[in-house]
């Protein structure tokens, strides 16, 4: 709990102001610039000039003092106190209740200067309401229950004020108009400008009452039990009570600290946290007090310095002790003042935060670190293997703290450096996260990276693809040796080395690294898509077709859709896939089905290749029905579909099999229709797609072929040679009813045999006969109409044909503006009249251009072609 | 801001329920000296919570320390007669020292210590003292029964106060111009 904040060096020892008068006793002291007073039991007045010296190895203070003069008062009783005023040249003294004023360099009383009697106690305003830098404020104490606050110029002491107390004033203190003062049980605090009074509070007579300016309207009274209060200006208290010891006899405040004598003893306490942190024994000391900034105890015989150890020292000490809290209050106050530079103050919180940090307190160290704007390089340096070796970085000197490394903090058990490690990386993600523009971005990467490898490889893949800078040796090294090889293919591929990154995945898949990490074989197919790179797919294609075929197919065909494959490209692709039939079909299908090629290699390979799945899906031992019924779906689509392939080829080979709807269509394309016709009568026994069969090959424009096809239909069914014809009837009777428009009744009766009852056909032969009836009102109707639209044209062109036109003299040709002289002329419909000779076209009138019809024949009723007229 | 200070006879627990509140646990204290300090963050405000000496040598500087308060806790120990005649014996006198308005919270601790035998003081009676005690209106008469050991209403206690003396919402964010805002106790290192 202790530190040093302060050093006893002797300044004046062994006083002696005669050798001969060994009794002299020092009552008090006072110190301005280099002169020390000295007031003594007898009556005298002792001038010293004290020189003070640092030593600049041990930067140790050493003090050398020299007696200058002394005065007696001659009034054989103590001096009891001394102040005094440099500006004035002034030295004040208390004695025998009364104060006076002396030369300070002569100590000659000041010629007819006044003296205040019957004094008790005296202070001076530390801060002054006048500005004058030639007057001092004080204020005294006089028996006779009032205070008296008086201004004193060099050779005047003038009254300002006068306040009566309820007892008489024992101590005070004032501070610009705050005067703070004890009378024997009570403090008090009144301001001499308004006399406004605040009791503070009361106490017993035991207590010898002190009063301390600590700052301006702040003061630290004794109380009992051995307290210090602090107390405000307004009468409240900022701070928790000092404890310090019984018997105080002085007290003097040195920022941030507070020293207190009594007669063993010198405690120091600090007024950050009101704890005691220094105790010096010093006996028999009668008077403590702050000079100028300079501190001085002393006891009945010698006068010593308390020499303030430097901040920076105190820090140190506080920090070897482990005493964080301490140092950083001690450090934070002291930058306040400004004993301390901001530098040096951020360095205090890096030590601390290390100190926090080695105890494992990471918020604490996250909150200096960052506050103090750490070096990361620092803290990752402490982490074996961290910083990459090109680095050039070395610790601070003189350094932070005195660990090795985590490894030594930890006493190399795993599970506290993980915890270490999770603090970095969880220090360094923060770092991370706060700005684009961090500094040392490659080490903080770097490192981060190496921490995920070891702490949580899962969360690798995403930094990395964050475009982190981390493609180092040193990392790629780091991250093979916790297995983290998807992660390292992942940073080849983040900074274009798509090779490199395809060759670790596919070693991956391999078996020949094992990292978990990797999310599959999908991913590497996923990949290669997203690339769109032909050269990458090439050469990774084979890999992949052994991988999965149709994974592989998929890759070819998602890399080629973006562009038009070319012939060259397909052929060179086909030869390739030639070992991997599935792959293989599936190209072609895409080829085939999806890009529509017209090539007729492709369609032919694919048909053979349906065409190959069928059969040997029919001649497996357990045939599944479902299964081959599909793939003939497909086989048959293909064929109907594509008019590309060789059917000659395909139908050689369907022969040969029981294919007999595939059979049926490839004949159909040969427009073999009778025989593929037979094949769906006969062997497939499937009326429904012969009937279907007729209607799909032929257009619905073509209804001539249509319906020669169901009559070769119906003649197959008809057909009497057949050994099961009479099983075909009903198709027959069906065929007829469903499709009659396509036939011809005429011809259907010729070939219905004759031994059928009309029962049997009598519906088509009654919706025959409707629907022949029927054409024939229509087409009546149609002729009817046709007719009166004739006479109605005729009836037009007659009206238009009897109108006349009169051709006078002043009627000029509209084109060449001339004169009729001949009879005939030319007249438009819309009135123009012309030379015949003028006229180029019947149909176009020669001066607006206007169109009257293409031809005479088709030319409406109301356009009416030119035609000569006479006069 | 806002000053706090709690009062009451030696021993009652004022410290612990301090340190319960501050630190989110029990511990044990030593007898406090003179007077300790702590600092608590509501909202936009500072709050100081003053805990004070209870031995009767310090009732002079626990005046002292009332100075200014907008909030008074007078803690006495459930189980202890004379704790509570303390209040009106020792401490009530001390409030005139603080503000006008002052809040006084009437406190008994030590609940988990009280059983049907050894209650020794009625709600009633204390319910009186805090009805007495509080000239202004409230909407909830300031008396709580709290143990440090288990936590117990005691962070009811200090958002009751905070919330009668400088209201803020769920947010923190401060609602309004408090009432009765005081200049107080704030600390400058």
């Amino acid at each position: 709990m202790s530190i040093k904040a302060f050093e006893l060096v002797p300044a004046i020892e062994r006083f002696q102001l005669m050798s001969e008068r060994a009794l002299t006793k020092i009552v008090c002291i006072e110190s301005c610039g280099k002169n020390i007073y000295i007031g003594t039991d007898d009556c005298f007045v002792v001038h010293y000039l004290m020189e003070e010296q640092t030593n600049q190895q041990t930067g140790k203070m050493t003090f050398t003092s020299q007696k200058i003069g002394h005065k007696y008062l001659g009034v054989k009783k103590p001096v009891l106190e001394l102040k005094s005023a440099s500006a004035l040249n002034r030295l004040m003294i208390l004695c025998d209740s009364t104060l006076s004023m002396m030369n300070m360099m002569d100590l000659e009383p000041v010629v007819g200067g006044a003296k205040i009697r019957a004094v008790t106690s005296f202070c001076v305003n530390a801060q002054p309401l006048n500005n004058s830098p030639f007057s001092v404020e004080i204020c005294v104490a006089l028996k006779r229950k009032s205070l008296q606050v008086y201004l004193i110029t060099e050779d005047r002491i003038q009254l300002m004020k006068d306040i009566s107390t309820s007892s008489p004033p024992i101590s005070m203190a004032l501070t610009g108009e705050h005067l703070c003062f004890a009378t024997s049980d009570l403090y008090s605090i009144i301001n001499i400008q308004t006399s406004q009074t605040q009791e503070l509070f009361t106490f017993d007579e035991s207590l010898k009452p002190t009063v301390t300016n600590i700052s301006r309207g702040e003061f630290l009274l004794s109380a009992p039990s051995a307290l210090g209060m602090f107390a405000m200006a307004n009468g409240m208290s900022q701070r928790p009570p000092l404890r310090w010891s019984d018997n105080l006899l002085s007290v003097a405040y040195y920022h941030p600290y507070v020293l207190a004598l009594n007669d063993e003893f010198v405690t120091i306490h600090s007024v950050l946290d009101q704890q005691q942190k220094q105790s010096l024994p010093f006996k028999g000391g009668c008077h403590l007090g702050h000079f100028d900034g300079r501190l001085f105890v002393a006891s009945g015989r010698d006068v010593y310095a308390l020499v303030p150890v430097p901040v920076q020292k105190q820090l140190q000490n506080l920090l070897s002790l482990q005493r964080v809290h301490e140092a950083l209050d001690l450090a934070r106050s002291a930058l306040k003042t400004g004993a301390l530079p901001t530098a040096a103050f951020q360095r205090i919180q890096l030590q601390v935060g290390f100190i926090e940090f080695a105890a494992q307190n990471f918020e604490e160290a996250r909150q200096l670190f960052l506050s103090a704007s750490l070096d990361v390089r620092e803290l990752i340096s402490l982490y074996p293997n961290m910083l990459p070796p090109t680095c050039p970085f070395t610790r601070q000197i003189p350094p932070l703290h005195d660990m090795a490394d985590i490894v030594q903090v930890a006493q190399k058990d795993h599970s506290k450096i993980c915890i270490f490690q999770e603090f970095l990386l969880e220090y360094l993600k923060e770092i991370d996260a706060s700005s684009k523009n961090i500094p040392h971005k490659q080490e903080v990467h770097s490192a981060l990276l190496k921490l995920y490898a070891e702490l949580n490889p899962a969360a690798l893949p995403a930094f990395i693809q964050s475009d982190r800078l981390c493609h180092s040796p040193d990392c790629i090294e780091h991250l093979k040796k916790h297995g983290c090889h998807h992660a390292i293919a992942l940073l080849h591929c983040v900074h274009g080395d798509n090779t490199h990154a395809l060759k670790i995945w596919t070693q991956i898949v391999d078996g020949e690294l094992q990292d978990d990490s990797f999310p599959g074989f999908n991913f590497i197919v996923d990949f290669i898509t997203k690339l769109k790179n032909e050269t990458v797919v090439w050469e990774n294609i084979d890999w992949l077709l052994e991988q999965d075929e149709s994974m592989a197919v998929q890759v070819l065909i998602s890399n080629q859709s973006s562009k038009s494959a070319d012939k060259f490209h397909v052929d060179g692709l086909l030869e390739r896939l030639s070992g991997y039939p599935i792959a293989m079909k599936s190209y072609l299908e895409f080829l085939v089905l999806e890009k529509e090629l017209p090539v007729e290699r492709f369609h032919t390979h694919l048909s053979v290749l349906y065409l190959d799945d069928v059969l040997q899906l029919m001649n497996s031992p357990t045939p599944n029905a479902a299964q081959i019924e599909s793939a003939r779906k497909k086989l048959q689509h293909l064929l109907q579909m594509s008019n590309l392939y060789r059917v000659q080829l395909i139908l050689g080979k369907v022969k040969q099999t029981e294919l007999y709807t595939e059979c049926a269509i490839l004949y159909a394309k040969l427009e073999e229709h009778d025989k593929a016709l037979r094949l769906l009568v006969h062997k497939v026994k499937d009326y429904k797609t012969a009937e279907m069969y007729c209607l799909v090959n032929s257009s619905a424009d073509d209804l001539a072929l249509r319906g020669r096809l169901f009559h070769l239909l119906l003649s197959l069914y008809l057909d009497s040679n057949h050994e099961r014809h009479e099983s075909l009837v009903g198709p027959a009777i069906d065929l007829l009813n469903r499709n009659r428009h396509y036939f011809n009744t005429a011809k259907v009766l010729e070939m219905i045999p004759d031994n059928w009852s009309v029962g049997l056909l009598s519906h088509f032969l009654t919706s025959s006969i409707r629907q022949h009836l029927h054409q024939s009102r229509t087409v009546h109707l149609h002729r009817m109409l046709s007719r009166t639209h004739h006479l109605q044209l005729k009836s037009d062109n007659i009206r238009l044909d009897s109108a006349y036109i009169t051709l006078k003299d002043d009627v000029l040709c509209s084109v060449c503006g001339r004169d009729f002289t001949d009879p005939s002329f030319a007249r438009y419909p819309n009135g123009v009249i012309a030379h015949i000779s003028c006229i180029t076209s019947k149909h176009v009138c020669p001066v607006t251009g206007k169109l009257f019809g293409t031809a005479p024949t088709s030319s409406p009723s109301n356009q009416h072609s030119p035609s000569g007229d006479s006069r | 801001d806002l000053k706090v200070v709690i009062m009451g006879a030696a021993s009652v627990g004022k410290t612990t329920i301090i340190h319960r509140y501050i630190e989110k646990r029990f511990q044990e204290t030593i007898s406090t000296i003179g007077a300790s300090f702590s600092l608590k963050q509501w909202g936009p405000y500072n709050i100081a919570l003053w805990d004070t000496a209870g031995e009767e040598r310090f009732s002079g500087l626990s005046s002292f320390y009332c100075r200014g308060a907008g909030a008074a806790i007078l803690a006495y120990d459930l189980t202890s007669d004379d704790s509570f005649h303390a209040l009106r014996a020792r401490f009530k006198g001390l409030l005139e020292a603080a503000e006008d308005d002052c809040l006084v919270v009437v406190v008994g601790t030590k609940l988990d210590m009280v059983t049907e035998e050894n209650r020794a003081v009625p709600p009633q009676d204390a319910k009186a003292l805090a009805r007495e005690l509080n000239t202004q209106q409230l909407t909830e008469l300031p008396y709580f029964e709290t143990s440090s050991l288990s936590g117990h209403n005691v962070d009811r206690l200090f958002e009751y106060i905070f919330q009668h003396c400088l209201p803020v919402n769920e947010s923190g964010q401060a609602i309004a111009e408090p009432k009765n805002r005081k200049r107080s106790g704030t600390v400058d290192l």
